[in-house]
């Protein structure tokens, strides 16, 4: 008898979103395991936070389908964002709220319990915890993509959805991502990574999926992106 | 090469027009343009209706009427930190706009105000009266003057304000000037000098020379008139100059707040508690609401205490008061999120609670206002209230209120914005925008209010309670149609991707 592949992390099929004329994601395709990365690649406008705006349950697709950890979006799209993760590509913070209390908003929202540990062991990894008090509208963009991440990562979700998190971020902001990335996958969290910072796609996940006006259109073990001639693969790709 | 303030407030409110969601709201806002012109000739033809006592009466408190125009052309452009912005500043930060350019985008958008357009009204009307029997063409042009001086002067003075706001000093002096102004009137209000204050008024000789117009006594009317010309040159002058100084100067606003502790709060005990809890601290921590809250709370209460109006009368109060309030925020309530909308999106939670949270906000801010504003209005009310007055007042502060919470609501799920609210000069939507809700507002909660008003003045106790009940009914199910509609996932999208990205 042969062994049963176990069911994917992330399942999305046949997605297609519109905004009235112009078609943002065109059937898009994607199976993520528990435990894998995959990075999302392409220009601009190739459709991915659209997708990721999707796969986080903050938009409904126009049609398509959308199961994460056994769990239907359709059907249950608060049982998915229960599980899901999502630091989204802009912005993503109530502006006159402090990080402690968007942390303590998303834990009552979440039903968490004894989370303020995991809330102070965060910032402080992120290096925020001396502006854990402040209102976010004062700080930089760096300081925003971090405390993002932190609020994706602050559940441990069993689909991590991480849209530009290294977009203007110092590069100890980008190894704490990177670290966080690597702890979700030990615990087999599937993490979706979209990114323009080729390098760090690639340091980030063992997968990469790269789409063209709202479609997949190569996927590929992200090694093969690295170096010069991974380069010139992924411009050939995209253009 | 510099371009002229003239060509780039051409270019900036051609720019605007052309932001216009679609034709069918251009078209309406010519139509508004052409309405409110008529509206004015019909006032300035109204004075031949008046028999003569009529008259006399509309005469005597002509300096009056003057005197409110120039107190709202003070307190309007404080309250809105310096005058409206054609463009938000932060979207034209790569573009070399002039100082002089924001300053008369400023002069050009003030009739976007619904009381001001009512206090132009009133001023037409008081000028048809005043000039009755001669012509009055000359009294217009003093009256047109007496408005741009004061609407200039005004200006300079906000711009003034918004420059000294900008270090923490000048935040103490403004503070200072504006806790004795309120004292004073108080004062004025409890001692019962105020009408002696308002016969002592400058607008009378405004008054004077608008009738020596009429009346051929051409020196008057000529001195009168230079005057008031030469105090725009002033005002224009003065504006300019404090407008660029305002926004030359370094504030450390962002400072203080980047360095600025919040306490931490307790843990709420249910998610609609922490998501009211996250909505009135966005409203208090943003400075351009808080300016609007406090000015709600002390405003209102003040004039209709001044005023010392009738029992009967404070029934039209809440009304004014509540339409006032819903523009604080409520015509856009999920702008208080910002780009933050999209984190709550994607948090496990029944999606009404955060449409319920802001309800809850909205409801509370405007019942506040309307209770704080009768219970001051009450306070030099003469005599005893009859129990047709009591049940008036209350039918029309609970009506008033949900009538402006479910117009808000809708106007939040139908005609969302994106409003930063950072500094103290943004507003929660663009400038025609905000004119256009605050007409839907006033109107519907002023025609409410007259209609209770005659119930009230029937002296049944039950009428006011009769004719608040359907309303309130009505209401209830306007605001839980908008609920609904924020519950569907296709709207609350749209809605939050607007006040999250614009």
């Amino acid at each position: 008898m042969e062994p049963v592949a176990p069911a994917p992390m992330l399942f999305a099929q046949h997605l297609v979103v519109d905004f009235g004329e112009v078609r943002a994601v065109a059937g898009f395709d994607l199976s993520v395991a528990a435990g894998a990365s995959v990075a999302l690649v392409g220009r601009n406008g190739a459709g991915k936070s659209t997708t990721m705006r999707v796969l986080s349950g903050v938009l409904p697709p126009t049609s398509g389908t959308v199961t994460v950890a056994g769990i239907q979006a359709s059907t249950d799209p608060s049982g998915v964002r229960a599980v899901v993760g999502y630091c989204p590509d802009v912005g993503g913070l109530i502006p006159r709220a402090t990080p402690w209390e968007h942390l303590q908003l998303a834990a009552r929202l979440r039903g968490m319990r004894d989370w303020e540990e995991r809330a102070r062991d965060l910032l402080e990894r992120f290096d925020l915890a001396t502006a854990a008090d402040r209102v976010t509208a004062g700080f930089s963009h760096g300081m925003g993509r971090r405390l993002s991440v932190v609020l994706a990562a602050f559940h441990s979700p069993r689909l991590l959805l991480l849209d530009e998190p290294f977009d203007g971020v110092d590069p100890l902001g980008v190894d704490a991502t990177l670290d966080v990335i690597r702890e979700a996958r030990a615990t087999g969290t599937a993490v979706l990574v979209s990114t323009h910072l080729l390098h760090l796609a690639v340091e980030a996940c063992e997968e990469a999926v790269v789409l063209r006006g709202g479609r997949v259109v190569a996927a590929a073990p992200a090694a093969e992106l690295a170096g010069e001639a991974g380069r010139d693969r992924y411009r050939a790709l995209i253009s | 090469m510099k371009t002229s303030s003239w060509v780039q407030l051409r270019a900036l409110f051609g720019l605007r027009w052309r932001m216009i969601r679609s034709d069918g709201v251009r078209v309406a806002m010519i139509l508004v343009v052409i309405f409110l012109i008529w509206l004015m000739v019909l006032v300035a033809h109204g004075a031949a209706a008046l028999d003569e006592v009529q008259l006399a009466t509309a005469v005597e408190v002509a300096p009056q009427a003057f005197l409110g125009f120039g107190v709202l052309a003070v307190i309007a452009p404080l309250t809105a930190g310096g005058g409206n912005e054609i463009v938000p500043p932060d979207q034209l930060v790569a573009y070399p706009i002039r100082p002089r350019t924001q300053f008369l985008g400023g002069l050009v958008l003030t009739p976007l105000n619904l009381v001001w357009i009512l206090q132009i009204l009133a001023l037409i009307a008081e000028t048809a009266f005043v000039t009755r029997g001669g012509d009055a063409s000359l009294g217009a042009i003093t009256t047109v003057a007496y408005v741009t001086a004061l609407t200039a002067l005004g200006q300079a003075l906000a711009w003034t304000v918004v420059g000294l706001r900008q270090s923490s000093r000048g935040r103490v002096v403004v503070a200072l000037i504006g806790s004795s102004g309120l004292v004073a009137a108080v004062l004025a209000v409890k001692t019962g000098i105020g009408s002696a204050l308002v016969d002592a008024s400058p607008t009378r000789t405004v008054v004077h020379g608008i009738t020596a117009g009429a009346h051929e006594d051409w020196l008057r009317w000529a001195l009168t008139t230079a005057g008031l010309v030469a105090l725009t040159v002033l005002g224009l002058a003065l504006g300019e100059r404090t407008c660029g100084w305002a926004l030359r100067r370094p504030s450390d606003v962002g400072t203080l707040r980047a360095a600025h502790a919040v306490r931490r709060r307790p843990h709420h005990a249910s998610a609609l508690r922490a998501l009211v809890a996250m909505d009135r601290a966005s409203i208090w921590r943003a400075p351009a609401l808080r300016r609007g809250a406090l000015v709600l709370a002390v405003l209102p209460g003040l004039a209709a205490a001044g005023a010392q109006v009738p029992w009967q009368s404070l029934v039209v109060l809440p009304g004014l008061v509540a339409a006032g309030a819903g523009l604080l925020f409520g015509i856009n309530a999920f702008c208080l999120d910002g780009s933050g909308a999209v984190f709550l999106a994607s948090l496990p939670h029944d999606p009404r609670l955060i449409a319920r949270a802001k309800t809850v906000v909205l409801t509370e801010t405007v019942l506040a206002s309307v209770v704080i504003a009768a219970l001051a209005g009450s306070l030099r009310s003469r005599g005893t209230p009859t129990a047709a007055d009591v049940t008036g007042i209350v039918a029309s502060g609970l009506a008033c209120t949900l009538l402006v919470v479910s117009r808000c609501m809708a106007s939040s799920v139908r005609r969302p914005h994106k409003a930063e609210l950072k500094g103290p000069r943004d507003a929660v939507a663009p400038p025609g925008a905000l004119a256009l809700a605050s007409a839907r507002l006033a109107i519907s909660t002023g025609l409410l209010g007259v209609a209770l008003g005659a119930a009230t003045a029937s002296g049944r106790w039950w009428a006011p309670v009769a004719l608040a009940t359907p309303v309130l009914l009505l209401c209830w199910l306007s605001l839980h149609r908008s609920l609904s509609m924020w519950a569907d996932p296709v709207v609350r999208a749209r809605i939050v991707h607007t006040v999250s990205a614009g």
